[in-house]
């Protein structure tokens, strides 16, 4: 668990984080979102004593990481960056085994551990392990630089934008392949992007920040339905705001029981996002869906009503 | 010997022969030489045996480039450090003054203090093959990407594993390649030596010129150029090809 209690950050006269206090539990993916220089990544370089914290006090599991030297802290919290920060002229493997062999784990582990590390990223050890950062695709050093912030198995993992730099098709990839990561191995992230389509996807806090203060956090739907002021609402994106919701909804949160009506023709997956199910009917001109498994058989249908009217909790329909 | 590994080392090899060749065996170019100067009384400098002199200035290099190479490096890593930081204009100002200073001029202040002999001109080419490795120090260094700083410094890396690990391996190219140019310049400014007493390939040379025999030129200066470019193409070898 991480616990900011109004922490606060100054650059000669300016400050960049204004007594901000932010409680990310266990097992939590947080993240920052806002403009550039709104002191998210700031906040992120705290946690771990990249920048020393002016004012307030930030613990981890209850303990003030003041109390700790700055490099044991730092080899105990996983962190990936945008630009990787692989180092260029060492092997992928050995960049992944690096805070394992600050933390002196014997050789032998330290082999094991990488090799793992690079199954579970999807990296064929017999394919990856001795090339060069030089000769990855960008979406493969990004793997890299998240496998190499995950080595020591530390319970706590900062990113920093880890998947800005890339095209959109890899990014959506790779943001699938870390919501599977956390869902199995539950670690505490802070995660900054000001990608606000990532954020939705990934957080389960979803914390928005201005000028060094934080303006509003919560679940992203909260935020999507009830933004605080206008600054929010357009981060969100504005009128767009609805369809955002749409794109983090499930079809199966809506869909109904098959009825006894005929089903139509045009179908949507029940893993679809509500916004998927809107272009498909959309593009079917339809304004019902029969929604299917992974078999391909029906298991419900899915009317514009539901969709877009009484979605809310105990929301009738007919 | 692989016939990759061969041609890779070839050119040096090519270049240290021929210096060795000609240091031990001028006799046999006596005709050549006695060609370039007919009238002389002898073409082949009687003084000292070419392989020693050659010997001597290989010596006088490698003690003023070395000793150039621990303390222009040296200096550069310590103004790079977070402590040091406040002395970076000045060992940069430092080092461009050594090299604007004449290295005759050093041997001229140098002499009286060190007497005749061999030190003055190590200190002279001392002087002057500073700037080369402390700026490319510098620049190797100062210039490592900061995303890499970073994710050291975010990864748990200490200062020294920073340093030794990763800032020095980075900016290796760069710094070789600054102790290239200051070895090879000082392996000619080297010459100037003979004049202060110092027994180096200077002193045909500077024999020939006393005389006006160009053979005696001819020897000192091949013999001295064939040095360099044996030395830099040594260098240019151990540059990785890697990356």
């Amino acid at each position: 668990m991480i616990e900011l209690k109004s922490v606060t950050k100054r650059f000669g006269g300016e400050t960049a984080v204004d007594a901000i206090s932010l409680t990310v539990n266990r097992g939590e993916l947080c993240a920052l979102v806002g403009t550039s220089g709104c002191g998210k990544s700031t906040t992120l370089r705290m946690i771990n004593r990249l920048i020393e914290h002016d004012g307030g006090e930030i613990h981890i599991d209850g303990r003030p990481i003041r109390e700790f030297d700055g490099r044991i802290l730092r080899r105990r919290i996983g962190y990936a960056i945008q630009s990787t920060g692989l180092f260029p002229h060492w092997s992928v493997a050995r960049n992944i085994g690096l805070v394992p062999r600050l933390l002196k784990w014997p050789a032998a582990r330290v082999g094991e551990r990488v090799e793992e590390l690079m199954a579970l990223l999807g990296l064929p050890v017999e394919q990856f392990a001795d090339k060069y950062p030089s000769q990855l695709s960008g979406g493969q050093a990004q793997r890299v630089g998240v496998a190499r912030a995950l080595a020591a198995d530390p319970d706590i993992l900062l990113m920093d934008e880890p998947f800005g730099a890339l095209d959109p098709i890899t990014r959506e990839g790779l943001q699938g392949e870390l919501r599977d990561l956390q869902s199995r191995l539950q670690k505490t992230i802070v995660f900054v992007t000001h990608d606000m389509d990532e954020a939705l996807a990934l957080a389960d806090r979803l914390v928005v920040m201005n000028a060094g203060r934080i303006v509003q956090q919560g679940r992203p739907l909260e935020l999507l339905r009830a933004p605080a002021d206008d600054f929010v609402a357009s981060l969100l994106g504005g009128d767009d705001r609805g369809l955002k919701e749409a794109a983090i909804t499930r079809v199966a949160e809506r869909m109904q029981p098959l009825s006894l009506r005929l089903l139509p023709q045009a179908r949507v997956h029940r893993d679809a996002t509500l916004r998927q199910a809107l272009a498909v009917m959309f593009r079917e001109h339809a304004d019902r869906l029969a929604v299917i498994d992974d078999e391909a058989l029906p298991v419900g249908e899915l009317s514009l009503r539901r969709i877009v009217g009484a979605g809310r909790e105990g929301g009738s329909d007919t | 010997m692989s016939m990759a590994l061969l041609t890779r080392w070839s050119a040096p090899l090519v270049w240290l022969g021929l210096l060795l060749a000609l240091a031990v065996g001028g006799e046999w170019l006596e005709p050549l030489l006695r060609w370039s100067e007919p009238e002389a009384r002898r073409v082949l400098y009687p003084q000292a045996d070419l392989l020693t002199l050659l010997l001597r200035h290989v010596q006088v290099v490698a003690i003023a480039s070395g000793l150039a190479v621990v303390i222009g490096v040296g200096a550069a890593i310590l103004v790079t450090r977070p402590g040091g930081r406040d002395f970076l204009p000045l060992v940069a100002q430092f080092a461009s003054m050594g090299q604007t200073f004449p290295p005759v001029a050093v041997l001229a202040l140098a002499v009286p203090v060190l007497g005749f002999g061999t030190w003055p001109i190590i200190v002279a080419l001392l002087l002057y093959g500073l700037l080369p490795i402390v700026r490319n120090t510098l620049a190797g260094l100062e210039g490592l990407d900061p995303a890499i700083e970073e994710a050291a410094r975010g990864m748990g890396m200490g200062g020294g594993q920073r340093l030794w690990q990763v800032e020095l391996p980075l900016a290796a190219p760069i710094i070789l390649a600054g102790i290239r140019t200051s070895v090879t310049v000082n392996i000619a400014t080297a010459a100037l030596g003979a004049t202060v007493g110092a027994s180096n390939l200077g002193a045909p040379i500077i024999a020939g010129i006393v005389n006006g025999n160009t053979a005696y030129i001819l020897q000192g200066a091949v013999l001295i150029g064939l040095l360099a470019l044996a030395v830099d193409s040594l260098f240019s070898r151990l540059l990785p090809a890697r990356q």
